[in-house]
């Protein structure tokens, strides 16, 4: 009893008893999630408005004698003449590692039924990107567990690379990989109590997805084990335009937390192009002009301060970064499109997804020649350098020759071993899906075909080649792989030690 | 009513004339509004609209509206409009209203200004406070 009267008197303590001055509006107008207010003279860019009865807004154009909002949620129930106050605070979301394992929606309401999250924490959605006095360039791997991006378009923590493709081309599916390797990483050094490895912590922003989509991406993670190093931050098709404007820079402000306090995150958002559209309706809707393929004209700032936000913080400023992978989808394979180019320019590179490699059964289906990463370079690790440092060019000149030797012409020696390799790393890039290579594996598989271990190998049976030498060297050579994974480095005595497993692999299934 | 950039820009520019010292005059408001009629320039529809619009906002601004739950004394009324003017500049128009749902207290509303002092809405605040 006298806790709930001590909770009373808190309460009752905590009221402004002073005359406090408030800057109210009217609703003049409600449509399609906007509405516009007048009145509320001292509103703020990017204020919240409280539209009362717990809905509400944002302030997003402030002209000279109204103010257009967007509804945070949902907006049938307001009214026209309806009153608005500004709340003198801007748009913010809770963060913190409680979030980790939840799907939550653009405001970081769970939508799990996990129960409620209790913040400690929150960070305004709209955050200025950090500056080149905080910033180092990039030197430490995400390892993508995708054979094809680590060994040659490498990505790097604090890098924003672009995944770009027509539908149905694998976009998600690189995105999921990746989660899924580091969320085995992370657990792999958390079982060795490996206190030097920087866990990578995922938010997948899903923006303007069917729900069908989200349900089946949350299973993928959670039967991998990838959901408790996972935050799901959910704008669903069947979500307001406005609220898929907002969840990239909500899931931003998610990871930016884990940026700032020294650790490392890594965001998708899926996809972009989607966030585009989204945009655009709330900017049509909130009578901005137009430009090109009536976009606004702010939509290349749009996506340029929401990639700014990931970095790599130098040692002064806590060492974390934030990865973002943003996902863009083409049509009919344009790249030149509006979007596509913005996006392309802002990020550090791109991984194409081609449809034709797809249905080849190139899977996953990376374009060599249009996919690159700008910086991932400096952050591959020594072993990977090594094995794969000539692979991108093998491949380039195996697809220049593979289109001469489709005319049946007579092939020099030289060209066919050429292509007989190139055909060789094509399949031994392919890989299933949800199922991550661990690097020292994919460094002495490489190894192998560069010290031309698989060239008396039928091309047909490469595949089959990989999965066993895969198996011999995780049960039979595992001290072998410890030590690639912990020297990083193929001085000669490892040379030497994997040439004589490959040689004692190859007379074991001669 | 559709009104155009030009006839929007118009009537922004002669509400601007009308203003003096900060404030709209009303004979300049009634000068202009008797011209427009009269020599009908082109738009002159969608001018008068908006110009009407322009001084309708400005009147909000001006417009000070004092609620209180019982009808309050001259001297009190006095007071209130001695310190809103002191506030706000001169040129207020005031409106006293009665709302008996207030129960005590006042609320004062200059413009989109809100001064709550109504016990109803202390209620409120703290049945909100009770709800987070």
């Amino acid at each position: 009893m006298s806790n709930l009267l001590q909770e009373i008197e808190s309460q009752i303590a905590g009221l402004q008893t002073g005359l406090q001055r408030q800057n109210v509006g009217r609703v003049r107008e409600i449509g399609d999630g906007v509405a516009r207010i007048e009145g509320l003279t001292d509103a703020m860019m990017n204020e919240m408005l409280d539209f009362g009865n717990g809905v509400m807004g944002l302030a997003l154009n402030l002209e000279e004698t109204e103010v257009g909002a967007i509804i945070l949620g949902d907006y049938t129930g307001i009214k026209e003449g309806q009153e608005v106050r500004t709340t003198g605070k801007l748009l913010q979301v809770p963060v913190g590692k409680g979030l980790l394992g939840r799907v939550v929606n653009t405001l970081g309401e769970p939508l799990d039924g996990k129960g409620p999250i209790t913040p400690t924490t929150f960070y305004p959605v709209e955050k200025i990107a950090p500056g080149i006095i905080k910033r180092r360039s990039v030197n430490q791997p995400v390892q993508t567990g995708i054979m094809a991006i680590d060994a040659m378009i490498p990505i790097g923590r604090g890098q924003r690379e672009l995944i770009i493709g027509d539908r149905s081309t694998g976009k998600t599916t690189l995105g999921l990989d990746t989660m899924i390797n580091n969320a085995r990483l992370n657990r792999a050094a958390e079982e060795a109590g490996d206190k030097d490895y920087r866990p990578l912590y995922s938010i997948y922003v899903a923006i303007g997805q069917k729900q069908s989509n989200i349900a089946n991406v949350i299973r993928v993670l959670e039967e991998n084990g990838a959901l408790p190093y996972t935050i799901v931050v959910v704008a669903a098709a069947s979500d307001s335009a406005t609220s898929q404007y907002l969840a990239p820079f909500a899931g931003c402000a998610l990871g930016e937390w884990f940026m700032d306090h020294g650790m490392d995150a890594l965001i998708i958002y899926d996809d972009l192009s989607k966030h585009a559209t989204a945009y655009r309706q709330v900017s049509l809707v909130l009578k901005r002009p137009s430009g090109r393929e009536a976009y606004p004209g702010d939509v290349f700032y749009l996506h340029s301060r929401l990639l700014e936000r990931s970095a790599r913080l130098n040692e002064k400023y806590g060492n974390g970064s934030l990865t973002a992978l943003p996902i863009i989808e083409t049509q009919m394979g344009d790249v030149s499109a509006y979007i596509p180019t913005n996006v392309i320019s802002i990020t550090d590179g791109q991984i194409y997804l081609e449809t034709d490699l797809f249905y080849q059964g190139v899977r996953p289906a990376i374009s060599v020649g249009l996919s690159v990463s700008r910086v991932g370079s400096a952050a591959q690790i020594k072993a990977m350098k090594q094995v794969a440092g000539r692979i991108k060019g093998d491949l380039a000149q195996f697809r220049e020759l593979a289109a001469f030797a489709q005319f049946g012409s007579d092939l020099d020696a030289k060209t066919q071993a050429l292509i007989a390799r190139g055909r060789r790393i094509v399949e031994i890039f392919k890989q299933p899906q949800y199922q991550p290579v661990p690097v020292e594996l994919q460094v002495a598989i490489l190894w192998a075909v560069q010290n031309n271990f698989l060239d008396d190998v039928p091309v047909e049976q490469v595949k089959a080649f990989q999965h066993r030498l895969s198996e011999f060297l995780t049960t039979r050579r595992a001290e072998l792989l410890a030590r690639l994974a912990r020297e990083r480095e193929i001085q000669p005595d490892l040379a030497e030690a994997l040439k004589t497993a490959l040689t004692e692999f190859k007379q074991l299934t001669a | 009513m559709r009104i155009s950039k030009q006839a929007r820009r118009i009537a922004k520019e002669l509400f601007t004339l009308c203003r003096m010292d900060g404030r709209l005059d009303e004979a300049r408001v009634r000068l202009v509004v008797g011209r427009l009629v009269s020599t009908r320039p082109r738009g002159y529809a969608g001018i008068l609209h908006h110009f009407k619009r322009l001084v309708e906002l400005d009147f909000a601004r001006r417009a000070a509206r004092v609620e209180s739950a019982f009808p309050l004394p001259a001297e009190l009324r006095e007071g209130v409009q001695t310190s809103l003017t002191r506030r706000y500049g001169a040129g207020l128009h005031f409106t006293f209203l009665e709302k008996p749902e207030l129960l005590g207290g006042l609320r004062v509303q200059v413009g989109s200004d809100v001064y709550d002092g109504t016990l109803a809405g202390r209620l409120a605040a703290l049945a909100a406070r009770f709800q987070t």
